[in-house]
């Protein structure tokens, strides 16, 4: 009877199936989007520890601590006399960046934190195209699955890097007969899905953003969280579909036998001369790619950025220092990163000339990402600091970002990039961006909203416990890569350098003595990523027993922020605004001289008449 | 809860949701096609073989720009008719825009179909040559011209066997017990069963360790070939694979721990060894020293491995530790394993004749070949059969490549030509190429009188029509003195081309190709005018599918507002307006990606 009742009833609490698993709420797709992001950033985790230990002890065999949950027979298949082999390596490496590129950090940070914050902090009752953001999660749960699922063919699942360069990705699992069946083309059927995912997410966001503010809500007064959810709209709507268009061509070159990428004269070991028509050109695809794959990174980036940027002004009690300079800094920064791809690409023959273009526009992209780092820094400055787990994490992203970035400027020039290119310094440089750096604003972020979230706080002493031992093992890992780069590591050595390794101390092969000499070095980072595994149960734990124990929130605004998300009831209900909320100011009112309380919120009606300083402050209409 | 700004549009923006989301789609459909696009520029600047100009015929792509361009209209009409409030009229429109999506189609699907069907091929000295495969037919019914002859010979599947396979006669085949290719047996299979032979194991395999006697594990010589048996064999060598490995797994971590042990007991990676290996570190710099006992550290770690085997540890003092478990060296417990099963061919009154698509057999042939391999890691011994490739027509002969490989080498184009294989064996070919080389002259003569000249594709290139256009004079009994230009096309002589012909290419009834039998040594790449074919033909496809694919989806979008629009007129017809009004813009996108892919791939 009420399937049919239903339909006449709009008021009618939805079904299991609609709230929980079918949901239009932008709020229960962002938490959707977390935990299966959340997921496949363990998975990603997991293949890197076995890689780790491919590199520390490339003798010996897998330790069944991260080998038991496999068959005897997966285990012959991938394993020797259960040693990691290359070919198992290789396939966990770029599946390794894949999943943490694309499945783990963009949907975490633009799909988690994007889909739940935006539309609350912009006023809406939900994103635009509710239906369309539904679809964007299925997508993109199913682009994942299609990849992760490659590893269980015969062929295994991708392993020509995450950037999936031809011809090696155009030739890799040529022996599969049925080449939808291999995994080097379910990587790009994956992929296809998962752009198709992120182009229907970011036309979704750009068009909440710009038509569904609050009333009031100018764009000057949006806080900067919104104005990076809109500059990460765009990169990923435009800077994506090159990246398509190249797997297009690439799934083209696999399954129909053409050669878009395919050089003539191609000869491998397996089939000698290619039976294909050649001609075609490897350096197109890495255009393609990196073309997508800069702005990428800014993708990556400012979500956590984002988030930082709300978390500071919060526990400093006062405003985001350069609110407009950031603005700004963020526009141009996301025009900037459409121009600078081929500083990936000084190793290919491109020529001086398109080099040192690149260089400069690289160089110039700094200035923004400074403008940002800067004004977040200086946003401390004499700031009554409070340390919630939130803004300990916002307080390490800095220096960590910072190592990120100005680790990057030597391999912005190409002369550098001769001696660095492909080194473990570009390993170290984007892992201190993505890994401490991006993660950790995300961290906080998560720390940040999980009140509002769940309506209780988490347990501090967890979270501190999360947070220091995560500090020291990230360096511990990440640090020891730039030293190890600068002494010419390679990033794909499957065996850690073993095979280069002069093994008397007075060899004359100098740079087998350089890789002696540094090799050690590969056990501590190993075993500091292990530990990093250790230190994320405090998180895990945190995260599932306190929305059952945790404190309860008092009051709908735990942290006395200003934001119109914390105008909303905890959690919020579907539609997520009780009355139709008005702006009437920016978004960083801490600490005004005028007003009593140390922050004057969005969304709090000005008073007709000058203000008294006995007079009691406005109650939030939302309680 | 109401999403705002669904019908009516927002005051400050002055649009309405779908309209913001329909162009920021479609700036990201730009970014698609754009990548496309500089794709084909890529691909032609970077080209290392003659890129095919103006290589389709013209007439259906303009059809088809005119058609689109005219439903970009009627889709603005329909949008206004509904504005109008204006029920029927929308109808009308509507209905011509979707009709005119079809159409489009439908002569896309003619394009496509007529290259499905066209076949090149690269020969080894560069020559191309283009036309129509012959199929087998059955004895007696020899070379004729008529493709449709009712004596053609089918396989296994009741295919037409296309004459453009290589040939093997096995007389064993050993398969990859892991990789094989289940539809390939099952044609190997009914090949077999239609010629009488038989495919039997050749010899016993016994997976069984000494003293065991699973009868799962063991298949005697002369089992004839199954899938089951391959499955049967194949599931348990991965079982024994399988248990072996666990088991050097486990003995490797024993003897890892024997060797950890004796290196911590008697301290080897100590101050003290150190000295003792290399006493000239005594005397280094402390920093120097430091990194000399890192490398002399390193150094030990990487020799520990040399030590350490499954079978024995070698310990300080040099001797070598048997590894045990339970009191058991592995030897003592391994389980055979089989990697491949091989099988005997005993053929029938005939020889058994595999065909095999050259796409599938990794070795590169060559005549005389003994053994191949196939992709799915299957191998064949035996000898060769014929493996010739067989055009019924030859409807192209483009000697552009080859002209080009010459010129690098610094041979005279004409003298390459005439060296080439083609104009060597077959003599009709060389009586037309020879009337060509006669039309050329004219044409030179000709376009001398505005001072200009022949373009390469002039001179080295015979398309159908010249073909088609010379072996009537041939048929005619004329010979090179007649051959005769009209002045006023301004291209070598050629055949007339007849309307349907601009769509389907030549009609074979009207017109006389040759015949001819290239030797596989001779076949370099051979391909159906696919994205095989050429990275031109690669983009082409790609572009114009993709296109196609944005036609189909915006046609069944149209098409829904037409069929199931009425009850949202009746309730909402400004949403409705609004819908129609977004899904014209997309139309709109379509008819322009079209309007640059037509010059670009039949222009240029």
């Amino acid at each position: 009877m009420s399937a049919h009742a239903d339909s006449h009833d709009h008021h009618h609490e939805p079904g299991f199936l609609r709230k929980y698993v079918f949901s239009t709420d932008h709020k229960w797709i962002g938490i959707q989007y977390g935990v299966t992001a959340g997921i496949f950033l363990l998975f990603g985790f997991y293949l890197m520890m076995v890689m780790r230990w491919s590199i520390a002890f490339p003798h010996e065999p897998l330790p069944e601590w991260m080998s038991w949950m496999f068959t005897d027979t997966w285990k012959s298949r991938w394993l020797q006399d259960g040693k990691v082999t290359g070919e198992t390596y290789n396939m966990f490496g770029a599946m390794h960046g894949t999943i943490m590129v694309f499945l783990g950090v963009v949907p975490l940070g633009f799909g988690a934190f994007g889909n739940y914050v935006t539309p609350l902090q912009i006023g809406a009752p939900d994103m635009a195209f509710p239906k369309l953001n539904m679809m964007s999660y299925w997508i993109y749960l199913a682009g994942g699955l299609v990849m992760c699922c490659s590893f269980f063919l015969e062929s295994g699942a991708a392993k020509s890097g995450w950037t999936n360069y031809s011809p090696l990705a155009g030739i890799a699992d040529g022996q599969v007969v049925n080449q939808w069946l291999a995994g080097q083309t379910q990587w790009l059927l994956g992929l296809v899905l998962l752009i198709t995912s992120s182009l229907l997410g970011s036309v979704n966001f750009i068009t909440t953003i710009i038509n569904l503010r609050a009333r009031g809500l100018t764009w000057m007064r949006m806080p900067f969280f919104v104005w990076a959810m809109l500059v990460t709209g765009f990169l990923l709507l435009l800077a994506f579909p090159p990246l398509e268009a190249a797997g297009i061509m690439q799934l083209m070159d696999r399954v129909s036998g053409s050669s878009f990428f395919m050089p003539s004269g191609l000869v491998t070991k397996a089939e000698g001369l290619l039976e294909i028509s050649g001609g075609g050109s490897p350096l197109l695809y890495q255009h393609l790619f990196w073309f997508l794959g800069h702005p990428e990174v800014y993708v990556l980036l400012l979500p956590a950025i984002a988030c930082v940027a709300e978390i500071i002004p919060a526990n400093t009690r006062k405003p985001l220092w350069g609110y407009k300079s950031m603005v700004y800094g963020v526009l141009v920064l996301g025009f900037l990163s459409f121009i600078v791809w081929a500083h990936h690409m000084y190793m290919t023959g491109m020529g001086p000339a398109v080099s040192t273009w690149f260089q400069t526009t690289t160089v110039l992209i700094s200035v923004p990402s400074v403008i940002l780092l800067t004004s977040l820094i200086i946003s401390l400055w004499q700031g009554s600091i409070r340390f919630t787990p939130a803004m300990i994490w916002a307080c390490a992203f800095l220096p960590m970002f910072g190592i990120g970035g100005l680790t990057g400027l030597p391999l912005a020039f190409n002369l550098v990039g001769l001696h660095l290119h492909d080194t473990y310094y570009v390993i170290g440089h984007f892992h201190y961006v993505v890994a401490p750096g991006i993660l950790f604003g995300l961290f906080a972020g998560v720390y940040h909203w999980y009140p509002k979230i769940t309506g209780r706080h988490l347990s501090n002493f967890l979270a501190h416990l999360h947070f220091w031992p995560s500090l020291v093992c990230m360096n511990l890992i990440f640090f020891p890569m730039l030293t190890q780069g600068m002494s010419g590591f390679h990033r794909r050595w499957y065996n850690g350098g073993d095979a280069y390794l002069a093994k008397v101390p007075d060899s004359p092969n100098i740079f087998g003595s350089t890789v002696a000499e540094h090799i050690d070095l590969n056990i501590l980072m190993s075993y500091a990523a292990w530990c990093m595994a250790l230190a994320q149960l405090p998180f895990l734990i945190n995260l599932v027993i306190s929305k059952f124990v945790g404190k309860k929130v008092t009051s709908d605004n735990p942290w006395n922020a200003t934001t119109l998300e914390w105008a909303t009831p905890t959690p919020p209900g579907h539609g997520n605004f009780l009355t139709e909320p008005v702006v009437y100011r920016g978004p960083y009112e801490y600490s005004r001289p005028d007003h009593d309380e140390d922050y004057l919120p969005q969304w709090i009606e000005p008073k007709r008449t000058s203000p008294k300083p006995d007079e009691k402050p406005a109650e939030s209409p939302a309680h | 809860m109401e999403i705002p700004y669904v019908v009516t549009p927002r005051k400050d923006t002055g649009l309405f949701n779908s309209k913001i989301a329909i162009w920021l789609f479609l700036a990201s459909e730009v970014m698609l096609f754009g990548g496309l696009f500089s794709g084909y520029v890529f691909l032609r600047i970077g080209a290392d073989y003659p890129w095919p100009e103006r290589t389709l015929p013209v007439l259906p792509g303009l059809l088809n720009t005119f058609i689109l361009i005219a439903s970009s209209v009627t889709v603005v009409f329909a949008w206004a008719s509904l504005k109008l409030r204006k029920w029927v009229q929308f109808q009308i429109f509507m209905a011509i825009t979707v009709i005119c999506a079809l159409v489009f189609m439908g002569f896309k699907s003619l394009e496509y179909y007529v290259k499905f069907h066209h076949q090149a091929a690269r020969l080894v000295d560069y020559t191309m040559v283009e036309g129509h495969i012959d199929h087998e037919k059955e004895a007696g019914h020899g070379e004729g011209h008529d493709e449709h002859d009712a004596s053609l010979v089918t396989d296994a599947k009741g295919e037409e066997i296309e004459m453009n396979v290589q040939r093997f006669q096995p007389e064993t085949i050993s398969f990859d017990l892991l990789r094989v290719y289940e539809p390939w047996v099952e044609d190997m299979l009914a090949e077999a069963s239609a010629a009488g032979a038989s495919i039997t194991l050749a010899d016993e395999i016994n997976l069984n360790r000494e003293g065991e006697s699973d009868s799962a594990k063991q298949f005697a010589a002369g089992e004839a070939l199954s899938l089951e048996l391959l499955k049967k064999i194949a599931k348990a060598q991965t079982s024994n694979h399988a248990f072996n490995q666990s088991q050097r797994t486990e003995y490797l971590r024993e003897a890892w721990d024997l060797k950890w042990d004796d290196v911590k007991s008697n301290h080897l990676l100590g101050e003290a060894a150190f000295v003792a290996a290399f006493p000239a570190g005594s005397e280094l710099e402390p920093a120097e020293r430091a990194k000399a006992f890192k490398r002399w550290k390193a150094g030990m770690r990487a020799n520990f491995a040399t030590d350490v085997t499954i079978e024995s540890v070698k310990v300080s003092g040099g001797e070598a530790v048997p590894v045990l478990l339970d009191g058991k060296k592995f030897a003592e417990i391994e389980r055979p394993e089989a990697t491949a099963a091989v099988f005997k061919v005993a053929p029938g009154a005939e020889p058994l004749n595999l065909r095999f698509k050259n796409h599938d057999v990794l070795t590169d042939y060559r005549d005389g070949l003994t053994s191949i391999s196939l992709r799915d890691g299957t191998t064949l011994a035996g000898k060769q059969g014929n493996s010739e490739m067989v055009y019924h027509y030859v409807d192209g002969i483009d000697f552009q490549y080859l002209v080009m490989q010459a010129e690098k080498k610094g041979i005279e184009p004409l003298v390459a030509i005439e060296n080439s294989w083609i104009i060597k064996n077959n003599p009709e070919i060389a009586e037309i190429w020879e009337m060509h080389q006669q039309g050329v002259r004219l044409l030179a003569d000709e376009l001398s009188k505005d001072g200009r000249e022949p373009t390469h594709k002039d001179r080295y290139r015979m398309g159908w029509q010249e073909i088609a256009y010379y072996t009537r004079l041939i048929d005619e009994g004329k010979g090179v003195e007649d051959v005769e230009i009209d002045p006023s096309a301004k291209t070598p002589p050629r055949e007339k081309m007849v309307m349907t012909e601009q769509f389907m290419g030549p009609d074979y009834s009207r017109h006389h190709f040759p015949h001819l039998a290239i030797p596989r040594a001779e076949v370099a790449m051979d391909s159906k005018f696919t994205p095989k074919w050429n990275t031109y033909y690669a983009i082409y496809f790609t572009v114009t599918g993709l296109h196609g694919l944005h036609v189909i989806g915006g046609a069944i979008v149209l098409g829904y507002y037409l069929l199931f629009g009425r009850k949202m007129y009746l309730s909402n017809p400004e949403w409705l307006a609004n819908r129609v009004e977004v899904g014209g813009l997309f139309w709109h996108f379509v008819d322009l990606v079209w309007i640059f892919a037509f010059p670009i791939f039949y222009l240029m």
